[in-house]
């Protein structure tokens, strides 16, 4: 296993080259993108749009990809694992991306070069690195990677654990209890672990009546919680919390009556202190939760490979010229996605995607001695309370004051909104994963 | 109010706003004969134009159907002057599970759930009120267009194919047997709709008669007839 | 005019400024729509039939959808939020983006 110091070829001291004068005016060069996730193959595919003279190569570790956003689906059995895989095909054949499954194990920002596992040294004009996120299995004590893929598996980067967790639950006693380990933030998807609890709840009403779903948050809050827990109380009989209730519309009221899904906040002791991988219980302030499966959604930080080349800071995420998402360490390096450090926007693939439309044209830009245009972002995302009841975060946001801010104005669906609409946002949901993929990848 | 089995189907399918059942389930493809349709629409709600205006808006219809019935892409139907009865049973269908024939009426599918008979027939009577406007359409030519009008005024015996006209009428708006009005539709709706029947997709017309029309023309001779009645809306 | 009042109108000026594209360079129509294409598809052309296509659409009809979507006149899921950030100038400029789709 290659430290950071034998990573990059030169060590400390490393002189940072400064920007050059544009290159030849007709502005072509070679881009190399680093991760083929959303971020890297919708940069792939935008970089070719703006300008199909530039040679664009992927590097990615796997041939084909498998999307997380969605993923959740495969739980209730709404989707399958095969449902998830995205092909790299259409960038290849439309759009003349090229690949070269491997990994990057050597960078030098220096030479402008990486080097791949199989001794393959690719030189770039501009480089991405779109590495997502490296899940920190050892921040929970009594958690490993070795317990996520056999025993208590997280899915939160989709594949083996995601089977794993299906195949848990669909094995679950009668009255059992699947329990969800809620990330703190910042994390990847914030309305995602409960829009799994959600679905899940849904699906034991059929096939598990008697079971629960609880989730153990180390926070008070996440994005879209209010429609979120409205969709609850509507749909399973969740009661909603005091702090919530003037949020609600007029006419909600609680039961009082035991509902098969709870929210227990860190402010009523939900943070996660251990787990036991061998009995499945969670140690929270309050005592213990034995858990029948057991969700784990850990700490998350720059994916593993950011770190290697010296791209994140103390946060561990990394820090980038907010027009351009240029890496704040080293020139000429671009980081999108989940990894970068993007201010008030989420952590999500409609985030990455849009990222890497603006880093695309900032890049052709660049390379065609052109000063950068405004930059705009968007995030609007749906989520599912239900299969049939949708609600969503939408904002916009610009450059203010060398931050990225959201304009603002409302960002969720109205907590009054109709039936009519909430089917309708579930519809659009559906019709967003197809969309979303396309965009992307084909 | 007349006894029909679509009644009882319906009853079940209208429950609490918020179903808590994963829609999941495989609806059961239905041809209703000619008396089906006829008693389906005899016990048609009377609907208020009114109250359809509000709902096209509430319900989210004008979405994509448009604030006046005219879609603003070929995507989705134009439902400007179509006749309610025809309007009234396709909700019906959409409802009961009997429309599959592609991703719309899988989205119509959505759109209805919690519908009642009462906010089909209201909006079913607003679109009725609305004028159909012409649809853009490719020009025919002098040939072209006598062609279609043959069709549609005549027939092709040979093929036994009897006159559009017959039962959609010389104005293309519909009414005998129940049937839809054609004037101002879009091109493609039009298009898609014949090419459902004829791969047996859409099998809830009476007897699935459509099904016979639309095998026994060439896709040529629809596109020409798609571009005939897109035309015939008012400008 | 005291102090305090003339920062809090600095303030107000600079906020507006920060948000309001007449002050401060504007994105291109190209770039602000590209934060459409993932659900309205690359270049506004979609396959899916819930979503609106925007490829060709007329620049009339697609300044008329955003500021009725703005103002909540048009009822929309999410389209209302989005439409709010942006302005006039803005919505304009991606209107004749997608008009000019092939």
């Amino acid at each position: 296993m290659l430290n950071r110091r034998d990573f990059l070829k030169a060590g400390a001291g490393l002189a940072l080259v400064a920007a050059l004068p544009a290159r030849a005016a007709s502005g072509t060069g070679h881009v190399v993108i680093i991760g083929g996730g959303v971020g890297g193959a919708t940069a792939a595919k935008y970089l070719k749009l703006y300008n199909p003279a530039l040679r664009v190569t992927v590097i990615e570790a796997n041939r084909s990809y498998i999307r997380p956003y969605g993923s959740s689906e495969v739980l209730t059995g709404h989707v399958s694992m095969d449902d998830l895989v995205v092909s790299y095909d259409a960038l290849k054949s439309k759009y003349g991306v090229e690949f070269v499954f491997d990994t990057v194990v050597g960078f030098d920002p220096a030479k402008k070069q990486v080097r791949t596992a199989g001794r393959q040294s690719i030189a770039y004009d501009k480089l991405i690195v779109s590495p997502g996120i490296s899940l920190q299995y050892q921040a929970i004590p009594g958690y490993s990677a070795v317990v996520a893929e056999t025993r208590a598996p997280s899915g939160w980067i989709p594949g083996t654990q995601t089977a794993l967790l299906t195949k848990q639950l669909r094995a679950m006693r009668p009255g059992g209890s699947f329990v969800i380990v809620a990330p703190p933030n910042p994390y990847r998807c914030p309305p995602g672990p409960y829009e799994r609890a959600a679905l899940v709840t849904e699906w034991m009403r059929r096939h598990n009546p008697t079971g629960k779903v609880l989730i153990l948050d180390p926070k008070d809050s996440f994005v879209t919680d209010a429609t979120m827990q409205l969709g609850w109380h509507r749909l399973y009989g969740y009661d909603i919390p005091d702090s919530y209730l003037s949020d609600m519309p007029a006419g909600v009221k609680n039961s009082g009556k035991p509902s098969p899904i709870e929210w227990v906040r860190a402010m009523d002791g939900g943070a996660t202190e251990r787990i036991d991988a061998r009995t499945l219980t969670v140690k929270t302030k309050q005592g213990a939760v034995k858990a029948d499966v057991l969700n784990i959604i850990p700490p998350m930080k720059a994916g593993k490979l950011a770190f290697d080349m010296g791209l994140t800071d103390a946060s561990g995420w990394c820090p980038v010229d907010r027009r351009s998402f240029e890496s704040s360490v080293h020139k000429n390096v671009f980081v999108i996605g989940d990894a970068s450090i993007a201010d008030a926007m989420p952590k999500s693939g409609f985030s990455a995607n849009n990222q890497a439309k603006v880093t695309a044209r900032a890049i052709v830009d660049q390379l065609a001695g052109r000063a950068p245009g405004e930059p705009v972002w968007s995030n609007t995302c749906y989520a599912l309370a239900g299969s049939d009841y949708g609600l969503f975060v939408a904002d916009v946001f610009r450059l203010k004051d060398g931050k990225i801010a959201r304009v603002p104005g409302e960002r969720y669906l109205p907590i009054d909104a109709s039936p009519a609409k909430i089917r309708l946002a579930a519809a659009y949901q559906q019709a967003w994963l197809k969309t979303f993929t396309e965009d992307c990848f084909a | 109010m007349s006894r029909f089995p679509l009644l009882a189907t319906l009853v079940l399918a209208l429950g609490a706003p918020y179903p808590t059942l994963a829609s999941s389930v495989q609806p059961t493809p239905r041809t209703p004969s000619v008396a089906d349709v006829r008693s389906t629409l005899a016990s048609m709600p009377r609907g208020d134009v009114k109250r359809g205006k509000e709902l096209n808006q509430s319900l989210m219809c004008a979405s994509c159907h448009g604030d006046a019935g005219v879609a603003p892409t070929q995507n989705w139907a134009s439902l400007a002057g179509q006749r309610a009865a025809y309007t009234y049973k396709s909700l019906l269908d959409y409802q009961t599970g009997g429309r599959h024939e592609n991703p719309r009426a899988t989205l119509m599918t959505v759109a209805v759930k919690g519908m009642s008979r009462q906010d089909m027939a209201d909006l079913a009577a607003y679109y009725a009120s609305l004028p159909a406007k012409a649809a853009p359409a490719p020009r025919l030519d002098k040939t072209a267009h006598a062609r279609a009008d043959h069709l549609a005024r005549r027939g092709d015996p040979a093929r036994l194919l009897t006159p559009c006209a017959s039962c959609h009428g010389a104005a293309g708006q519909g009414g005998v047997n129940e049937t839809p009005a054609l004037a101002g539709q879009s091109v493609d709706s039009f298009v898609r709709t014949m090419q459902d029947y004829r791969d047996g997709r859409r099998i809830t017309d009476a007897n699935q008669g459509m099904r016979q029309f639309a095998e026994r023309l060439t896709m040529e001779e629809i596109r020409k007839l798609a571009a005939y009645y897109a035309r015939m809306g008012k400008n | 005019m005291g102090t305090l009042m003339k920062i809090s109108i600095f303030a107000f000026a600079a906020l507006t400024a920060a948000f309001n594209p007449v002050h401060a360079a504007d994105p291109t129509g190209e770039a602000m729509a590209a934060t459409c294409a993932a659900c309205h598809g690359t270049h506004g052309k979609l396959d899916v039939v819930e979503f609106m296509p925007l490829a060709a659409l007329s620049e009339k009809e697609f300044v008329r959808a955003m500021q009725d979507f703005r103002s909540g006149k048009r009822p929309a899921t999410l389209m209302g939020h989005v439409a709010n950030g942006f302005s006039d100038i803005e919505i304009r400029a991606m209107a004749k983006y997608f008009a000019n789709v092939e």
